[in-house]
C-alpha cells in the first residue's frame, strides 16, 4: 500500500491521457474525496459537475486553453455564490480549492492521473453546462489515464522558517 | 475531405483563440507566447489530419509540441525554443 505522504509525492499534474475510460466507483470516490474538505464554518460552498460525454468533453476544452489534451473525464469545481455570504465570499475560494486538491490527490491514489485547469472562460463554461449565475466554474479538474510520467519540478527553498520570518529554517 | 469535420476543427480553434485573448488580459506575460505557439500547433495538426501538412510543417508541429511546455521551466529556454522553430521556417520560406 502506498502511503499518505508518497501519494503526495507522487502526485504530478498529467495533461497527456490515454484514450481508455474511467471507472465509475474511481470517479464516484473522487467526487466523494472532494465533499470531505475541509470548508471554513461548514459551508460547503462546492458544487461539482461531472462531465464523461465526449462530445461535451470537446466543447469545454474548445473553451478552455489551459487544457492540452481529451481527457476521460472533467470535473467542473464549482463554488455556489447564493452560499458564499459576506464573510464567506472570499474564503470560500479557499474550500473550492481544497477539494479540488483532495480530488487530485484521490486521483493520484487510484492510479488515475490528474490536472487543475484555470484556464478556461468561466461564461463559457456556465453556458455548456447550463450552470446559473451563481454557480461559477472556479476549477476544471481533468482525470484520465496517465500517458505520460513528468519529472518533478523543484521545489523552492527557504521557505520554512521557525519561529519567525528570515531565521533558521528547514528546507 | 470531411468539410463538416473540418469546420468543426476550426471553429474549435477559434473557440481556443477568442477564449484564449480574453483569458490573456488576466493571465501571466509568458501565456501569450506560449498560446500562439500552440495555435501554430493546432493549425499544422488540422492540416495534418486533413493530408495537408507537408513533411517539414508535420516535422515542425512535433518540435513544437515538444518544446512548447518549456515555458514552465524558464523563459530563456523558452525563448531559444521559440528562435530555433522561427529560424526552421525562415530556412523553408528562404527556399520558396
Amino acid at each position: 500500500m502506498t502511503s499518505f505522504f508518497e501519494v503526495i509525492l507522487k502526485r504530478r499534474s498529467i495533461r497527456k491521457f490515454r484514450d481508455q475510460e474511467v471507472e465509475e466507483d474511481k470517479i464516484r470516490k473522487i467526487v466523494e474525496a472532494g465533499i470531505w474538505a475541509p470548508s471554513a464554518g461548514n459551508m460547503q460552498p462546492w458544487v461539482f459537475v461531472v462531465v464523461r460525454n465526449k462530445k461535451n468533453i470537446e466543447k469545454i476544452k474548445a473553451m478552455s486553453p489551459g487544457m492540452f489534451d481529451l481527457p476521460a473525464v472533467i470535473i467542473a469545481v464549482c463554488r455556489d455564490m447564493g452560499l458564499a455570504g459576506n464573510f464567506e465570499e472570499n474564503i470560500s475560494i479557499f474550500d473550492v480549492a481544497m477539494a479540488a486538491q483532495n480530488m487530485l490527490l484521490m486521483a493520484c491514489d487510484l492510479g488515475l492521473g490528474a490536472c487543475p485547469v484555470r484556464s478556461f472562460n468561466q461564461k463559457a463554461v456556465q453556458v455548456l453546462l447550463d450552470l446559473p449565475e451563481h454557480i461559477v466554474p472556479e476549477l476544471l479538474v481533468t482525470l484520465g489515464y496517465p500517458d505520460e510520467s513528468p519529472s518533478p519540478p523543484e521545489r523552492r527553498k527557504g521557505v520554512v522558517f521557525l519561529e519567525k520570518y528570515g531565521g533558521d529554517g528547514w528546507f | 475531405m470531411n468539410d463538416g469535420e473540418l469546420n468543426k476543427e476550426f471553429f474549435e480553434l477559434l473557440c481556443y483563440v477568442l477564449t484564449s485573448a480574453r483569458g490573456l488580459m488576466d493571465e501571466p506575460k509568458m501565456y501569450g507566447p506560449f498560446r500562439l505557439v500552440d495555435t501554430a500547433s493546432r493549425i499544422i495538426s488540422i492540416l495534418e489530419k486533413h493530408g495537408i501538412a507537408d513533411d517539414f510543417l508535420a516535422e515542425e508541429r512535433k518540435k513544437i509540441d515538444e518544446g512548447k511546455y518549456s515555458v514552465m521551466e524558464s523563459e530563456e529556454k523558452f525563448k531559444e525554443f521559440l528562435d530555433r522553430i522561427i529560424q526552421d521556417f525562415a530556412e523553408e520560406l528562404k527556399k520558396s
